[in-house]
């Protein structure tokens, strides 16, 4: 069992593993040749199904083992992975591997990084930088498990007119738990029927600063009528999850003439608020199960709009959702009237035009 | 296109539309046409008498009926009645930062005024504070008197002095909402922040180089409160989405203002409001549980004097400079105990306010009227009314006797 690649996008893997993080401390990571998919099932809330073609976050990517497709599967702390992912961020050159250390198994990343004095190199110059590297730095460092931070201190450049830059290596070791491809066979994908509405969402950004407004109005009606705060602060710091049966609840639903709304309801006011103008992609009818005249999105376009789909989200869990937003991906909206709520993040490939891979959001909904 | 639409409501609202036939005339003006009608009908079966009866009969009621429909008509207009209010402000902040000051209580009480709206909120009947929405912070504001129940047929114009509509909202749901309105500008600027150095122009969400915000359009707020009983409404219209707040409206609880005799000030003291707030900073870290306000015409002339917490007591004296008070005068010696905690909601008040009056009654009530300046609009004023600790007989005898230098020795 061997993985070694290459980062790439760090940013971007960053932003969608503090985005995974916020839902949950643990991922299962699938490698194969040609995908990377990060699953997030938190016991309650909204599960992530991310699925990212290898070159969007790695290149020189080389996996194998002994399963079909050369798959690795392993679990993953998300702290971790995001810390290390912070202090590689800017960096020239990064690289993750699966290694042993003392007996377990490592996701162990090694950074090299400039120490900034002032403006510190962009990350776009890669090429420069990497000559660098390889002049005065011991690519070994991280595989001997020399100390964490290793500088070349013998080197001094002589060219006193250049800017002090010493080169940093860092390396990130994170514990992970690879797991037998039996044990993981049963976790499946949800199912969801056909969606009645499908929207793209307006920027999540905007559309998070107003749930949140909703989520905390509703916090302050229900501290307002009753006087719960006694009670609910002992329960409070122990169990999150407990709190999360009497956190409020959102009404969000959509049409499919491009309207999106958020809606609450408490004994002291009933707001609302609405978008309008937004895109119903439409549907390619080679992938549809049925016919596109007999897809629940036509009965709902042809029922006009004031037909909507409707379901009810936790106010807490939704905005963990779409804290997403930071990927900064076109977001489809697919709602089954009182059913589910699915989003699929779609993240562009910056030198691929036309790629996009898919993070796919199962929204934790509620009955009424 | 809908938005606009709503825009142009929204601005119509400035200029009510009059009708030709004023509102109060209606019922006469439909009498005397009915009556024109019933006449004319009656020459016209005159005219033609040598006709059958059976003629005369079927032209009558037409007659009526074409006489009938317009007076149906406008009383089934004036039923539903223009909005008790309605209001549009381009921000919220103001707005926001003026309620924030009194924002102590869940619900609280608003009265619409020609002026303005009055917010009156009131914590255990010992404190009362009031904040003013004026009419100058709206860029358009209209109010409409409740008509009377009964048709008030003589004396209508004269002494029309109708209640203004009052009732109870929630608070906190209101300040709450008021801060819905930015909150996609503030969103879109810490985007902004956290955004890659190296930013591709063919990314998803760019902004759009005719947004309202690149325009540099803001948004608008209006307000709205058709009828008694109806909710208050709260519309924000931002850059792409509109939100309507209706907060449910509840019955006044028929609050009596607490009484302040204008009339029989013991002292009047105009400083800054900062002062007061640093004064109280500094007495507050002993958690005080009482705050004495003693202001006298020697020293120390006003001196403020925290008691009853577990960490022994401490007093600040505003003698020092001559710039400190701006205002001055006491009548009579004036000394009276509040619960420091009450005290402490005026705080925000405190910050906000550019300057403060201090001003107690015979009675030993305490006014704080604050001095807020909002930007674009005149000066606003806050409201604060304490009631103090009630003082026992003998102590109140002492008071009374005011053997003035001996008991400032005590303190």
């Amino acid at each position: 069992m061997r993985f070694k690649t290459d980062l790439k996008n760090v940013r971007t893997f960053s932003k969608l593993t503090a985005a995974l993080n916020s839902l949950e401390k643990i991922a299962w990571v699938r490698l194969d040749d040609d995908t990377v998919r990060f699953t997030v099932i938190p016991d309650t809330g909204s599960q992530v199904w991310a699925s990212l073609s290898v070159d969007l976050i790695f290149d020189n990517y080389h996996i194998e083992s002994a399963e079909a497709n050369n798959t690795i599967n392993f679990e993953l702390p998300l702290g971790p992975l995001q810390r290390a992912l912070k202090s590689a961020v800017g960096s020239s050159y990064a690289n993750l591997r699966l290694t042993k250390r003392d007996g377990l198994p490592m996701l162990s990343m090694t950074i090299h990084t400039m120490t900034k004095d002032g403006n510190g190199p962009g990350p776009g110059l890669g090429g420069p930088n990497r000559a660098t590297t390889t002049a005065n730095a011991d690519p070994d460092a991280g595989l001997l498990g020399l100390p964490s931070s290793t500088a070349d201190f013998t080197q001094e450049s002589l060219e006193l007119t250049m800017k002090r830059e010493r080169e940093k290596i860092i390396t990130q070791d994170i514990p992970v738990r690879v797991l037998h491809p039996d044990t993981v066979e049963t976790i499946m994908q949800p199912k969801v029927r056909e969606p009645d509405v499908h929207i793209q969402l307006p920027p999540l950004l905007q559309l998070k600063a107003i749930s949140d407004r909703f989520t905390k109005l509703a916090v302050t009606a229900a501290s307002s009528s009753g006087n719960t705060r006694g009670g609910g602060g002992g329960t409070g710091s122990g169990a999150g999850g407990l709190g999360g049966s009497s956190s409020p609840k959102l009404t969000l639903s959509a049409n499919m003439h491009g309207s999106l709304r958020l809606r609450l309801t408490t004994e002291t006011l009933d707001i609302t608020s609405v978008w309008h103008g937004l895109e119903n992609p439409e549907l390619d009818p080679t992938q549809l199960a049925v016919p596109l005249e007999e897809h629940p999105s036509t009965v709902f376009k042809e029922a006009g709009p004031d037909r909507w789909a409707t379901v009810r989200v936790d106010g807490k869990d939704w905005s963990r959702v779409l804290s997403v937003g930071r990927l900064e991906g076109r977001v489809i909206a697919c709602f089954a009237d009182e059913h589910a709520l699915i989003l699929y993040v779609y993240v562009p490939h910056v030198d691929d035009v036309g790629m996009e891979d898919v993070v796919t959001y199962y929204v934790t909904s509620f009955s009424a | 296109m809908d938005s606009s639409l709503h825009e142009i409501w929204q601005a119509a609202a400035g200029s009510p539309f009059v009708p030709t036939v004023g509102k109060d005339s209606q019922f006469y003006v439909a009498l005397a046409l009915l009556l024109l009608g019933l006449s004319l009908g009656g020459a016209f079966t005159l005219s033609t008498l040598t006709e059958p009866n059976s003629r005369v009969l079927s032209i009558y009621p037409t007659h009526l009926a074409t006489v009938f429909i317009p007076a149906m008509d406008t009383q089934g207009s004036s039923s539903s009645g223009p909005p008790l209010l309605r209001a549009v402000a381009s921000s919220t902040r103001p707005l926001y930062q003026l309620l924030k000051a009194i924002n102590f209580t869940n619900k609280v009480h608003v009265e619409i005024n020609e002026t303005g709206l009055r917010f009156a909120a009131e914590h255990v009947r010992v404190m009362q504070a009031v904040s003013h929405w004026n009419k100058s912070l709206f860029t358009s504001y209209t109010t409409n008197r409740p008509r009377a129940p009964i048709l008030a047929n003589d004396a209508d114009d004269e002494d029309d002095e109708p209640i203004p509509p009052i009732f109870q909202i929630s608070l906190p749901a209101l300040l709450e909402t008021l801060q819905i309105f930015g909150a996609t500008d503030a969103a879109a600027r810490q985007a902004k922040a956290d955004a890659d150095p190296y930013r591709s122009n063919l990314r998803n969400y760019r902004s759009d180089a005719f947004s309202n915000q690149t325009l540099g359009m803001s948004g608008t707020c209006s307000l709205a409160y058709a009828a008694e009983g109806e909710p208050f409404g709260v519309v924000l219209d931002e850059a792409g989405v509109s939100t309507t707040c209706n907060l449910t409206t509840y019955v006044p609880e028929a609050p009596e203002d607490i009484p302040f005799d204008i009339e029989d000030l013991s002292f009047k003291v105009i400083t800054s409001a900062r002062w007061l707030l640093d004064a109280l900073t500094e007495l507050a870290p002993t958690s005080p549980d009482k705050l004495t306000i003693a202001a006298s015409k020697r020293e120390p002339y006003l001196r403020l004097t925290s008691s009853g917490g577990p960490l022994g007591s401490s007093s600040v004296d505003f003698a020092g400079g001559r710039d400190l008070l701006e205002t001055f005068s006491v009548s009579t010696k004036w000394r009276q105990t509040f619960k420091f905690d009450v005290i402490k909601l005026a705080s925000e008040a405190m910050r906000i306010a550019s300057k403060v009056s201090l001003r107690g009654d015979g009675q030993g009530v305490l006014s704080m009227q604050f001095l807020v300046e909002v930007e674009g609009s005149g000066p606003t004023f806050l409201d604060f009314r304490f009631v103090p600790y009630a003082v026992c007989e003998d102590e109140g005898d002492e008071e009374e006797g005011g053997s003035d230098n001996g008991r400032e020795m005590e303190t």
